[in-house]
């Protein structure tokens, strides 16, 4: 009989094993792809209908229960992160599938784009069960693996485009991601040792203050900052997300990015949450205000509009640590519901703009921002999927983005510590800057544009577009999903209370 | 005797950082690889003195064998870049910083230098502190793993804990593996050789009485593993090792094998050792619950598929490149710096 569990069990497996058989018949890769992305889809929806009746659990691999094997945890957070990867992923594989249709279809090169194609789909399927593992997984040294998929295959996508600024950022991405591993597998052999468990809940109960601990705390953050690119540590992202192929940004920075802030979340909102004091979170949400600045400064400077995205996805992800210590001063749980709305809206609005602009680059044949002036009039649904995912990145009501916003400033205001909110505030005014910077050219009227004659499939419009909109209607639906939150709380709500300074 | 190991001991203590710093300075690579495989050695010396001779084993093979056999053959390819190659990748670079000359940008300041010496003492010192400051858990899992060896199918603590108790890692692991050939092939392809590179006699002579011995060792890790040090990595790492003197003799069999059947035979391991977990679950049991009392058998199975996919993709790694197009010339534009070199051999 089909439970949760055995959906979450489909969710790792069924990817992988599609993956394989892509390599394999890589002849077919495109339409195996895309039946596992359906298939995908549909064990997440099949798990999400299934956990609302059981509530959380546990689920034991190998029949092996906690300290000795590995365990599934399958509770709010997870559920919301693999429903949040499988809406991107199907929408941005519906858009890769006539992505890469056109240009093979297209550009006569039948060797150079069929290869990337025949690579895209075995790659990003890993990246997708190695995704799903990660939200999924109890233990410490499991996720240790799946990060490691997770960013290799990030790499091997990163790639594919072949040309020489892709590989280049491929290569730093490649390094900046080991020296983050093996952080963080430097921090859970230190766990390991002082306290014989990787299983997460389990340690969230044995740990203590000691000089070991915060050693292996240390390396386990300073692991996941580098991988999560949060500021000064991003140097390597927009290179990385602005040369890849538009496929892969969307998935690098809807989809990669939140799995290591995941962790972070699991780390400082849950097992070391008790012994972690006040000034340690500050910390963090200081960097976080240092990125949202840089990056939307950065942004705003870009001629390129990959460039800009890439860097809007710095000055984002400073949102979702500025709401660190928000969440340890919350005595209720929106500050949490807002940090977990603002990873869903980010995701679909992020992955619906390198969307739009792939098609866009496409069509134009670059992206030069000054050169992009009444491209609406060739695709007005990609410029309107473009600007639509603004409107959520800028956090306009009712898009998810103002709902996480205005959660926080909630929090801000009543913790007394006003200074977070004004930088949210003063954030979101430089993404209407950076937004606008482009609106203002894609929506100019009666400007004759000369494109090349290359017509982009409706699909990849649509995909992006609709993408955009749910990143929008997100905030009209948040009970629906932050329900679930309450539903199968992520254990560390009342944690987080007791400690409260 | 206590005497002597101990001595032996601090002779490995102090050679290790030693070879690591000659190694990080040394501004030739060949003679960084050499040291490189040098450390690999001292540091499976150390995992014997450590009481880890599964760890050794892979660490002698891999971490010194063939890392040391893809260094090499990495660095062979960068000597052959011609001159046109190497200004295309300089004009990638420029994209990012046009200022700095390119053959001042591999040398950082002293300044960097020592503070990053610096940062490293402290950190080494602070974490050696905080580590003679805290008592370690005793004997981790170890306990909860030996209590319930019964249940394991096999004897070896290891190969239980590897395909049994945290199997699932093992599992996610082959995927890396699967990963890395994967991203290899996406980069490149290796060219048809030139015919009529026939080896020397001593080489045909060491493939032909070497590659046998090595199939049978490798069977034998294998075997072994469920009680002793050994397994599938060991074995698929010694298999690799005759895959690679395979192709440094350039047999022609080697270079004729269907690229299908390759591609195959790189998923066989992670393709099999998938569907025996799923299959688990047909009698109602949880992913990767071996049924009964068969679990002796069923990683018997999974290491030997393992061990094959282990050693092809280990081999395809060092050849370097997704097969040749069964029609020779084709304009290969996605090639960048570093394809123009021959699927292993002329060493």
């Amino acid at each position: 009989m089909p439970d949760t569990a055995f959906w979450a069990v489909c969710l790792v497996v069924v990817p992988l094993f599609f993956a394989l058989i892509c390599f394999v018949r890589s002849d077919q890769a495109a339409v195996l792809g895309l039946l596992a992305a359906g298939l995908n889809a549909l064990a997440a929806l099949a798990m999400t209908v299934f956990f609302v009746r059981s509530g959380p659990l546990r689920y034991a691999i190998g029949g092996w229960q906690a300290p000795l094997g590995i365990n599934f945890s399958i509770d709010g957070l997870s559920v919301l992160l693999v429903a949040m990867t499988a809406v991107t992923g199907l929408s941005v594989s519906m858009y890769a599938r006539g992505y890469f249709s056109l240009r093979i279809g297209s550009a006569g090169e039948i060797n150079r784009h069929g290869h990337q194609r025949a690579f895209f789909w075995p790659v990003w399927l890993l990246l997708w069960g190695a995704l799903n593992g990660l939200f999924l997984s109890a233990d410490l040294f499991n996720v240790y693996v799946t990060l490691e998929i997770i960013g290799l295959s990030a790499v091997v996508l990163t790639a594919l485009s072949g040309k020489p600024a892709a590989r280049l950022a491929a290569m730093r991405y490649l390094l900046v991601s080991l020296l983050g591993s093996c952080s963080y597998l430097f921090g859970v052999a230190l766990l390991y040792r002082s306290y014989g468990i990787l299983d997460m809940a389990a340690l969230a109960r044995l740990i203590s203050p000691a000089p070991l601990m915060w050693a292996s705390l240390a390396l386990l953050t300073t692991g996941l900052l580098l991988k999560t690119a949060l500021f000064p540590l991003h140097f390597w992202l927009p290179p990385a997300h602005a040369n890849a192929l538009a496929p892969v940004s969307a998935i690098l920075s809807g989809l990669v990015v939140k799995a290591s802030f995941y962790l972070m979340l699991r780390l400082w909102g849950d097992i070391f949450a008790q012994v972690l004091p006040f000034a340690a979170y500050v910390l963090l949400g200081v960097l976080g205000c240092g990125a949202v600045l840089w990056g939307a400064v950065q942004a705003l400077l870009q001629k390129r509009l990959k460039m800009l995205i890439a860097y809007s996805t710095v000055a984002q992800l400073g949102y979702l640590f500025i709401a660190l210590p928000l969440i340890r001063l919350d005595p209720g749980s929106s500050a949490w519901e807002a940090v977990i709305l603002l990873i869903m809206s980010h995701a679909c609005a992020k992955s619906a703009m390198f969307m739009a602009a792939g098609s866009i680059f496409l069509k134009a044949g670059h992206d030069r921002i000054d050169d992009l002036a009444g491209i609406k009039e060739v695709l007005p649904i990609s410029s309107f999927a473009f600007v639509l995912a603004g409107v959520s990145l800028m956090g306009f009501p009712p898009s998810g983005g103002f709902v996480g916003k205005w959660l926080l400033l909630g929090v801000s205001l009543a913790g007394g510590e006003w200074w977070w909110g004004v930088m949210l505030v003063i954030g979101s005014l430089l993404a209407a800057g950076y937004v606008y910077r482009v609106a203002s050219r894609l929506l100019v009227f009666k400007v004759t544009f000369f494109s090349r004659r290359q017509s982009i499939p409706p699909v990849m419009e649509w995909s992006a577009v609709l993408l955009a909109l749910l990143a929008l209607l997100l905030g009209l639906l948040a009970g629906y999903p932050l329900g679930l939150l309450e539903a199968g709380s992520p254990f560390p709500l009342h944690a987080c209370r007791e400690v409260m300074p | 005797m206590m005497d002597v190991m101990g001595f032996f001991d601090i002779v490995l203590a102090l050679a290790l950082p030693w070879l690591g710093w000659r190694l990080l300075a040394s501004s030739d690579l060949f003679r960084a690889v050499v040291l490189f495989i040098s450390l690999g050695l001292l540091m499976s010396l150390t995992w014997v003195r450590l009481q880890a001779p599964d760890v050794a084993l892979a660490e002698a093979a891999i971490g010194a064998g063939l890392t040391g056999a893809l260094f090499l053959s990495a660095l062979r390819r960068l000597e052959r870049l011609s001159e046109s190659e190497r200004r295309l990748e300089h004009a990638g670079k420029r994209e990012e910083d046009e200022t700095i000359p390119p053959e001042k940008r591999r040398r950082a300041k002293p300044v960097a230098y020592v503070l990053s010496l610096f940062l490293l003492v402290v950190f080494v010192l602070l974490l050696g502190w905080s580590l003679g400051q805290t008592p370690g858990a005793k004997g981790g899992l170890g306990p909860a793993v030996a209590g319930q060896m019964g249940q394991s199918g096999v004897q070896s603590q290891v190969t239980a804990v590897l395909l049994n108790f945290r199997g699932y890692d093992t599992l996610l692991e082959m995927m890396v593996l699967f990963l890395a050939a994967l991203g290899v092939w996406s980069l490149t392809r290796v060219r048809q050789t030139q015919q009529g590179e026939v080896p020397g006699p001593v080489l045909a002579t060491l493939v032909r009485l070497l590659v046998p011995l090595m199939i049978i060792v490798a069977g034998y890790l294998v075997w072994i593993g469920s009680s002793r040090a050994g397994g599938a990595f060991q074995g698929g790492a010694v298999l690799a090792a005759a895959g690679v003197l395979l192709l440094l003799a350039n047999v022609t069999v080697v270079r004729q094998v269907p690229a299908g059947l390759l591609r195959w035979a790189l998923v066989l391991g992670p393709l099999l050792f998938l569907l025996t977990a799923v299959a688990c679950m047909g009698g109602g049991g949880n992913l990767l619950e071996y049924p009964g009392q068969s679990a002796g058998v069923w990683i018997l199975f999974i290491e030997s598929a393992t061990a094959v996919s282990i050693g092809v993709t280990l081999a395809a790694l060092y050849a370097g490149g997704r097969p040749p197009a069964p029609s020779a010339p084709e304009k290969d534009n996605e090639e960048g710096p570093g394809s123009g070199v021959d699927k292993g051999g002329k060493a």
